[in-house]
């Protein structure tokens, strides 16, 4: 018996290391297509669509206006599958190893580094953007945003899906002077000990947070085409990582843990446990109210030298069973009334990636008229203190540095 | 010679199922832990992910934090559970829904007992809002905080309260089923209860009560919802430090995920060991 374990285990050895021969996912030849026949192909089938599955709004709108939509317009049948990214990614380099060509992800939700890691290890599909109608109509092709995805050129590998920004969010009823830059708020902090935090990176928007705090203090530009060496990094956000020690016996639990999540940091601004949250997603301050747990006077704010902006988009892995239903889908959610009924806050509240230039007049009315909610910032104000993200390659530098530099000094 | 095989034969569907898939990952794991990880463009093998690992102080400090939970939590799950069982078999009154009752935290998942740990013992939790509204504290910040901290007793009261019912069921069936003659003989002969117990009932229950221990040691040794949810961010709990580098946007940080992941196996391969070992003790005192 022993014998014949050893000799699996030595054979499962040899097959892993060998790998199967490589086999070639079937060919899926865009260029050649007609977009009709790209439809045609579509009617009928199922698309599966990655991506988080946390927020009860987005799963609401996908599960009903989109699929709505698509069912009656395409006869597609959408299966969203809630699933975190980095999830998916392994899922898909998994099956990339194990040469598995009839994968099962049609579309992916996917921005950032996960889409530089995912383009880097070949598990996209494209280039396929171009071949989209409302793509050729309503995006603009030259906008920074639409071609970067945090710094790394996106080639057509995938197409925005919305804009999110980071906002800082406060309760108007105990913080009367709004700190809109780092000086201000760490003087706020020391007003205040024990009463404001941060989630700690990994977590993506305590990550955010302590990039629009580098920004706010070095500016951005310089981390624009940084190369992605530790060293150089190190130096540049030297004077952000002084000023995180600076500000860290003032914080919450004297800056000695930090919330493991972002919801956890919101559940402590609703138990009145700190005075400030903050979130990515510059809806959630009216989304938060509307359901109760944030109070009715709360409001958010961006800081007055701007705040971090990213384009979330939607890709279409390597070895999709679906690609035809995959690019009728993308191709839908960029048309005006899916980005208009999607930037609804009580639908979902995500920002248009549309280009208000490109838009008729009807079109940009339907915009226009969308109520934006309690504690928002409008759509302009938004737009106009935008900073782009950094080289995706960038952020697991900085969390590593604040890692090892912030929650351990002073032990 | 058909006899000799028919065991194995019919434990074929189970082995599959932990060979094909249980050892196929454990192997996987271990060839990327040694940096061979060809998807990505891997192919060297080298050590030096093990030796950075292991010197590294962050990863020193992940392993003593998840040792000194296992071993604090462990210990006093042990004894409170032990102390437990014997009172339960103790008490004269019926024994039902003492029996019921206090086996009910084994039921209840790890993720919940995080949740209840932090509704009661967090700044905002349940017991200092009592104490507010007694007057005890002023401020909910006077509270002491126990979750999120360095010394983790948010964590350590969350696996003793679910280890103590487990401790106390093992030892409780071993306590029922020991000869009553054997501690009347005692007390006719003028040992004091004291001297029962530790005399004649802890020999019997020993090795019960090392197992136990070992499986809730191995398992609050690498869990990961539970320090994720009540840890502090320094230092991370072993588990969740494999778990933040597998989840690393840049793939070629997996070798790190792998050694840590790795270690923990080798940790768990010796409690196994030791686990046997604590059943030929058994089979011992048995015979």
């Amino acid at each position: 018996m022993r014998k014949a374990v050893l000799i699996f285990i030595a054979l499962t050895l040899i097959i892993e290391i060998t790998a199967c021969a490589q086999q070639k996912v079937a060919q899926y030849n865009l260029s050649e297509k007609d977009w009709n026949v790209v439809l045609e192909e579509a009617k009928g089938t199922t698309v599966n669509f990655y991506g988080y599955g946390g927020d009860q709004k987005t799963n609401n709108w996908i599960d009903t206006y989109l699929s709505n939509e698509l069912k009656e317009k395409y006869d597609i049948t959408i299966n969203r599958v809630g699933m975190n990214i980095d999830e998916i990614l392994n899922k898909l380099l998994n099956e990339k190893q194990l040469n598995v060509n009839n994968g099962n992800i049609d579309v992916v939700w996917i921005n950032g580094e996960n889409f530089f890691t995912a383009k880097e290890n070949d598990l996209l599909f494209g280039p396929f953007t171009h071949k989209l109608p409302n793509f050729n109509q309503y995006i603009d092709k030259n906008s920074v945003e639409v071609n970067y995805d945090f710094g790394f050129p996106v080639e057509g590998y995938e197409a925005p899906f919305g804009k999110s920004q980071f906002v800082m969010i406060y309760d108007s009823e105990k913080v009367k002077n709004i700190p809109v830059n780092h000086k201000e708020l760490l003087q706020f902090v020391k007003n205040n000990p024990g009463k404001f935090t941060y989630p700690a990176p990994p977590d993506f928007t305590g990550s955010a947070f302590i990039r629009n705090i580098i920004y706010d203090i070095v500016g951005y530009e310089q981390f624009m085409d940084m190369e992605a060496d530790e060293q150089i990094v190190r130096e540049a956000i030297q004077p952000a990582i002084d000023y995180f020690v600076e500000l860290k016996p003032y914080l919450w639990k004297e800056g000695n843990t930090y919330p493991s999540e972002s919801g956890l940091l919101d559940n402590m601004y609703s138990d009145n446990e700190v005075v400030m949250t903050m979130s990515y997603n510059p809806n959630h301050v009216s989304s938060k109210i509307e359901t109760g747990e944030f109070n009715e006077t709360s409001r958010s704010f961006v800081f007055d030298k701007g705040s971090i902006g990213n384009t979330h988009f939607l890709a279409i892995p390597y070895n999709s069973e679906n690609k035809s239903g995959a690019l009728a889908v993308i191709d839908y959610i960029l048309s005006v009334e899916a980005q208009a009924s999607k930037y609804v806050p009580k639908t979902w509240g995500d920002l248009p990636v549309l280009d208000n230039s490109k838009l008729n007049h009807e079109e940009k009315a339907l915009f226009d008229n969308i109520n934006i909610g309690k504690g928002t910032i409008s759509q302009d104000v938004l737009l106009n203190n935008r900073l782009p993200e950094m080289p995706a390659d960038l952020v697991p530098i900085i969390e590593k540095i604040w890692m090892e530099n912030v929650p351990k000094k002073g032990e | 010679m058909k006899n000799k095989y028919k065991p194995y034969v019919m434990l074929i569907p189970v082995m599959i199922v932990i060979l094909g898939i249980f050892i196929n990952g454990l192997i996987m794991a271990f060839i990327q832990s040694l940096g061979y990880f060809k998807a990505i463009g891997l192919t060297e093998i080298t050590f030096k992910y093990y030796k950075e690992v292991l010197t590294s102080q962050g990863f020193l400090s992940s392993l003593g934090f998840s040792v000194y939970i296992a071993t604090i939590s462990s210990v006093i799950a042990v004894v409170l559970g032990v102390i437990l069982a014997y009172s339960i078999l103790r008490s004269t009154h019926r024994k039902g829904i003492e029996e019921a009752v206090y086996k009910i935290p084994i039921f209840v998942p790890h993720i919940v007992a995080a949740l209840l740990a932090y509704n009661i013992l967090a700044q905002s939790g349940v017991v200092p809002r009592v104490l507010y509204s007694i007057g005890i504290i002023k401020d909910q910040s006077q509270f002491p905080s126990l979750l999120y901290d360095k010394n983790g007793i948010g964590i350590i009261i969350a696996y003793i309260w679910k280890g103590i019912p487990f401790v106390a069921m093992v030892v409780y069936t071993i306590l029922s089923n020991i000869n009553n003659k054997l501690s009347q003989v005692a007390l006719n002969l003028g040992a004091n209860n004291r001297q029962v117990f530790f005399y004649i009932l802890l020999p019997f229950i020993m090795p019960s009560i090392f197992s136990s221990f070992i499986i809730i040691f191995a398992f609050s040794f690498g869990a990961y919802e539970l320090p994720f949810l009540l840890g502090p961010t320094s230092p991370k709990a072993l588990p969740v430090k494999a778990y933040v580098e597998y989840t690393n946007s840049n793939l070629a940080n997996r070798p790190y995920a792998m050694v840590i992941n790795m270690i923990l196996t080798i940790v768990s391969l010796i409690l196994v060991w030791l686990y046997n070992k604590s059943f030929e003790l058994i089979s011992k005192y048995n015979r």
